[in-house]
């Protein structure tokens, strides 16, 4: 091992790298472009204000009162309806999935309860929804507590049940503080996969290897300059989207030593798959598929965008020997939930899968026999 | 080195076997040190694999490859920083440029004080030294390959068809590089398909075919050893010419330019034919009379010619 010639070797990756533009863009600005895509989608689940269509029939100062309240408390963002139109036909003509129309008496009735002159007198709002809306049951839901809130405030005496939350995770946390753990896993995953398999199938057909063969470089120096610069690469990556999470979704994560340690454990996994790949699949163009078929199932089966408990209870169990799962879980556990235990127990599994697939790709790295 | 070896390489019983295929047949030979030793042979004799065998990047199936007087097999690494290389089909990093790919290379054998702007000039790439590899001509990047052979300053270099796919005037750029290397008193191995090249530059040539060596020796040596006749060209002839030469006993041959050409054992020959075309009223418009070239000498031990084509037999000029 020579360090002046495995930094040669890193000054022209690099440099090819760079004067590369479009594998850059892909390498560097793919997964931005998704974290902020993702990002933006689901900022709304995260904030969870509701449209809330009302048809106010009775237009009093009491109705009035009522629609504020539900505004500012139920954290609703009404939009009234015109008391004259039918609001059945108009949610159907509109696509509307919920309008709460508030009838023609609900001032009056509202002052005898409030004068205590009348003890059972109640109104009734009506929902006028589509049941075939999965969303409509939610924001229904959320209205009856609202109005069991009120009820009870009505009743003018303390409520007996309190309740308090208690969260199993130490912090509450974003989808978009789920979401970037799993892009970085991806992002390193796809970028050491494949910047491997290229180069190699490249320089191998090249003849490159061939030429590199006879100089006193060795293979250890070879593999050992192409990780480097696939680590140099997966860093300079996800500082790019950890700077964008930050300033774009201002999301709060744990960087620290294990996010640099799982970024290194997901290089050598994929180094090491990426050199296994050449050597057995040895036209260019073949390699790339193998790997396509490598990377999709783990993007979408391993829990980089979603929680793999959404799925079927064989994907989930699929899911537990692809390594980016680890990997994916490992950055949560650092990340999200600072839950070092966890961390460390997905480190050794995926610690042990790198070491296996690295040491088989080095063996399968061919140095003689060019041809 | 005080006491150089006298011989560079030696190789024994070298074979080489690919599946069922033999492709080096159990050849020997050596070369001197500080000489120009060339492999002549057309496609697919064996020229690669047995460079590719002495230089290192492949192994011999069985026999003795002695380089610098150390087995091939088991001490490549006190050889390979005395050695240079040219593969063939060299090809190097698209996107680095000369001057970089260049000093990559020179980095590799650390030699930080590695003449770069002088190898540079070298193989004339002084104006194209900042630009990328991949826009160099097919030619410029050969010559670049020859350049990164040279960059450890090596003892022995190896250049494998360092000048096929070069222009004319590229390829005596070439030559003359190398025969000024040899003036440095570098061994130079070198394999080509062109025998031109390999009588102007060689001090030896060995001649191989379908993984034999059939003949080795300098090219005089060759030509005089397996020829015994001389060579009649004739230009723009009458059609009646071939008439009268073949009534002297003669087998003259129309070769691709249309001259006739006719084999003869003595000078008198020349003389007698030159005689009876002038007799019988007969013209032609000049005439060349040479001793056999390589060529001829390789057709005549292996029965097959050293080029398909005949565009690439280019004379002497
Ligand atoms: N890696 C290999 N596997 C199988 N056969 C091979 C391999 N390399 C070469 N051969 C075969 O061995 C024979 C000799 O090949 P070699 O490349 O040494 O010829 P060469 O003289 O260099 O030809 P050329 O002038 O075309 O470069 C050929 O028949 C070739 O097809
Ligand atoms: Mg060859």
């Amino acid at each position: 091992m020579k360090l002046r010639v495995i930094r040669a070797n890193l000054i022209v990756k690099l440099k090819t790298f760079y004067r590369e533009r479009t594998a850059m863009f892909f390498t560097l600005a793919f997964p931005i472009i998704l974290i902020l895509v993702f990002g933006t989608i689901f900022l709304d689940r995260d904030k969870l204000s509701l449209d809330l269509y009302v048809q106010d029939l009775d237009h009093s100062q009491a109705s009035a009162r009522f629609v504020k309240t539900l505004q500012f408390n139920g954290n609703f963002k009404i939009i009234e309806v015109d008391p004259a139109t039918d609001a059945r036909e108009y949610a159907q003509k509109h696509k509307l999935n919920l309008i709460l129309v508030i009838p023609k008496d609900f001032g009056i009735l509202h002052d005898q309860r409030a004068d205590n002159k009348t003890h059972d007198a109640s109104v009734i709002l009506r929902y006028i929804y589509d049941p075939s809306s999965t969303s409509v049951k939610t924001k229904m839901e959320y209205l009856n507590m609202e109005f069991a809130g009120m009820n009870q405030r009505m009743s003018g005496r303390p409520p007996f049940y309190r309740w308090e939350e208690t969260s199993i995770l130490n912090q509450k946390y974003r989808f978009i503080e789920f979401f970037i753990p799993g892009v970085i896993a991806m992002a390193v995953m796809i970028a050491s996969l494949f910047g491997t398999v290229n180069m190699n199938t490249e320089l191998l057909q090249k003849g490159i290897i061939r030429k590199l063969s006879t100089t006193p470089i060795t293979r250890t120096d070879w593999i050992l300059s192409n990780i480097l610069y696939q680590f140099a690469l997966a860093i300079i990556s996800t500082i790019a989207m950890l700077l964008v999470s930050y300033w774009v979704f201002h999301v709060e994560l744990h960087i620290n030593g294990w996010l640099l340690g799982f970024i290194l454990l997901d290089v050598f996994a994929f180094v090491g798959i990426g050199m296994i790949l050449t050597r057995f699949v040895q036209e260019a163009q073949s390699a790339v598929a193998a790997a396509n078929a490598i990377v999709f199932p783990m993007m979408f089966l391993s829990g980089s965008f979603f929680p793999i408990e959404m799925m079927p209870g064989f994907l989930q169990t699929f899911a537990r020997v692809l390594p980016l799962y680890y990997i994916n879980e490992g950055l949560r556990a650092s990340m999200i939930f600072s839950d070092n235990l966890a961390a460390l127990r997905y480190a050794a599994i995926i610690g042990a899968f790198a070491a296996v697939f690295f040491t088989l790709g080095i063996t399968a790295t061919k140095w003689e026999e060019g041809k | 080195m005080a006491n150089q070896a006298k011989h560079a390489i030696e190789v024994e019983n070298l074979t080489k076997r690919y599946g069922n295929l033999l492709a080096v047949n159990g050849i020997s030979f050596t070369v001197r040190t500080g000489e120009v030793f060339a492999f002549l042979g057309p496609n697919g004799a064996g020229k690669s694999t047995t460079v590719e065998i002495i230089d290192m990047i492949r192994r011999p199936t069985s026999g003795k490859v002695r380089l610098l007087g150390m087995d091939v097999t088991k001490k490549k690494r006190a050889i390979v920083p005395r050695i240079g290389v040219l593969p063939q089909d060299f090809s190097s990093f698209d996107r680095i440029t000369v001057r970089e790919t260049l000093q990559f290379y020179s980095r590799l054998f650390s030699r930080g004080n590695a003449d770069i702007d002088g190898l540079i000039e070298l193989v004339h790439l002084k104006d194209k030294a900042e630009e990328q590899y991949k826009n160099l001509s097919g030619g410029l990047q050969q010559r670049l390959g020859i350049a990164i052979a040279l960059v450890n300053d090596p003892e022995v270099v190896f250049l494998d068809e360092p000048t096929t796919g070069l222009d004319p005037r590229a390829r005596r750029e070439v030559w003359e590089v190398l025969l000024g290397l040899k003036k440095q008193g570098k061994t130079i191995f070198l394999t080509t398909h062109y025998m031109e090249e390999a009588e102007i530059l060689a001090d030896t040539v060995a001649i191989i075919s379908r993984g034999m060596i059939i003949a080795t020796g300098s090219p005089a040596e060759l030509i005089e050893n397996n020829t015994n006749y001389l060579v009649l060209t004739l230009q723009s002839v009458d059609a009646n010419v071939v008439e009268i030469i073949r009534k002297l006993g003669f087998e003259p041959v129309h070769d691709n330019h249309q001259d006739l050409k006719v084999r003869v054992e003595h000078t008198e020959d020349i003389l007698k034919t030159l005689n009876a075309i002038k007799d019988a009223g007969g013209s032609f418009l000049s005439l060349d009379v040479r001793r056999p070239n390589l060529e001829e000498v390789f057709l005549k031990l292996t029965g097959e010619a050293l080029h398909a084509g005949p565009a690439e037999n280019g004379e002497v000029g």
